[in-house]
């Protein structure tokens, strides 16, 4: 074998161990950029809202909290969510219980408030996070057939602490927590529409 | 739960699973027609049943349509987002107009005929609107409300007509079935939000659905407790229909009456047609 040849075959060896590894460097750079920039969230599909976001968070007061999507909210009077419409009426036959109970959920009239008959009024109604506890209940009940399904639990990135494994993952049998990019899901809906007001 | 006043009881049922005539994926609507034939939406066809529940004829309904109804000269109505379109009654288009505002497309969820009116109700503003054959509206119904129109936080309403031409409507926020002449004047109203006596509506929006017996009775349907009442000419209950005839998960149950009283309900979750007669 002559000289000129072994010299081209070790720099030929050479360019390819460099190369790989140069591939292998972008690839572990990628894959780490991409797990930096995904975050826990709630697949609302796969959520039975069973009260395990509540209870296994890290966190005291979970970071999971009830969220109402306006779009598809019927800003009902009698909302099923809201009040338990099992409970005693009150004097304008309207039922006296709460869902809630942490008292989470508040509502305010939409438009002039009809004082004489709360069936004319519709209602906008939000999460108090400050009281949430993600515990599922308002789920459950806005779910059809009873209400229009836009109450859903979600992770609110300002309250998770992104763990490295997240406990609610860990303990939701319906395997509901699922990685997404950030942000997360589509923007949350902060506020209410005055649509159907 | 049934009360005393009346009994119904299923008499034959319609499109069931493993026969010829089974809705695959979808039934949103069902009508009945001149000598008891029951016309049927779903799969993306409209299907014409026989009395032995064969289905004579069927053809393709247009995309999104969402309800039907027919019309006492035999022709078909089919409403679907912004538009009403007519059919012959063996299923060739003969007409059509758009329903709603500029701009505002109704979300149209029933629609009816009475005299030359066609009427159609519209979920999106909360109102039903009268036009003329052709299609230019003559009217609104429901506008005379305290609130300007009516309550529906489940986004849909329902519309029938009587014998003598009054427009029955379903209110489901307010919990009540409303009736309105053609010009829009309220007559009536009926129901109210109640969790234990059986005349009383439960749930955030009820009734969803109804329809009004040649006899004055107006049959309502109820979703959460998925069952169908009957109310008498003088409003009290004579009977119930219970939810153990439709599932739990159904938030709508077509109706139809024929001629002969006969409840015609259509469960859009079981995709079947049951048809309920006294007994």
């Amino acid at each position: 074998m002559s000289e000129t040849s072994t010299r081209r075959k070790f720099i030929d060896t050479t360019c390819r161990v460099v190369g790989f590894a140069a591939l292998g460097g972008i690839g572990t750079i990628l894959t780490t950029r991409a797990s930096a920039h995904a975050v826990f969230q709630v697949d609302s599909l796969k959520c039975t809202s069973c009260d395990l976001c509540r209870t296994s968070c890290v966190l005291s007061l979970s970071a999971v909290k009830a969220v109402n999507e306006f779009s598809k909210c019927g800003y009902c009077m009698l909302c099923p969510a809201y009040m338990d419409v099992t409970s005693a009426p009150d004097e304008k036959g309207v039922p006296s219980g709460r869902v809630c109970p942490q008292d989470a959920i508040k509502r305010r009239v939409v438009g002039k408030e009809d004082l004489d008959d709360p069936n004319n009024n519709y209602y906008e109604y939000t999460v108090d996070e400050a009281r949430c506890t993600g515990c599922g209940k308002c789920i459950k009940a806005c779910k059809p057939p009873f209400g229009n399904g836009s109450l859903r639990l979600e992770i609110r990135y300002d309250r998770c602490v992104t763990c490295n494994e997240c406990s609610i993952q860990i303990a939701c049998p319906e395997s509901a927590i699922v990685r997404v990019p950030a942000p997360g899901l589509s923007p949350l809906v902060t506020h209410g529409e005055t649509a159907n007001g | 739960m049934e009360t005393e006043a009346r009994r119904y009881t299923p008499v034959a049922t319609l499109a069931g699973r493993g026969t010829a005539a089974e809705f695959k994926r979808s039934l949103s609507g069902v009508a009945v027609g001149a000598g008891r034939v029951i016309h049927a939406l779903g799969d993306g066809e409209v299907r014409v049943f026989d009395a032995n529940g064969g289905v004579t004829r069927a053809w393709k309904a247009p995309e999104q349509a969402a309800c039907l109804t027919v019309a006492p000269d035999g022709r078909v109505l089919i409403g679907l987002p912004g538009r009403v379109e007519i059919f012959s009654a063996t299923g060739s288009r003969v007409g059509g107009f758009a329903a709603g505002q500029a701009g505002e497309p109704a979300d149209v969820t029933a629609v009816k005929v009475v005299r030359d009116n066609v009427l159609v109700a519209d979920a999106n503003a909360r109102l039903v609107r009268r036009y003329d054959a052709t299609g230019v509206e003559r009217g609104l119904i429901g506008n005379r409300h305290k609130t300007g129109s009516f309550m529906l936080p489940n986004g849909s309403l329902d519309i029938d007509v009587d014998a003598a031409g009054a427009v029955y409507a379903t209110d489901t926020g307010r919990h009540q079935v409303t009736s309105w002449t053609l010009d829009g004047a309220p007559i009536a109203a009926f129901g109210k939000f109640g969790q234990t006596r059986p005349e009383d509506f439960v749930g955030c929006c009820n009734p969803v659905n109804l329809a009004v017996a040649p006899d004055g009775c107006v049959v309502t349907a109820e979703k959460v407790a998925a069952r169908v009442k009957v109310f008498g000419p003088d409003r009290a209950l004579l009977a119930v229909i219970g939810k153990e005839h439709f599932d739990p998960m159904c938030i709508h149950i077509h109706l139809a009456v024929d001629l002969n009283g006969r409840i015609v309900a259509a469960d859009p979750v079981r995709r079947t047609i049951t048809i309920f007669g006294r007994s």
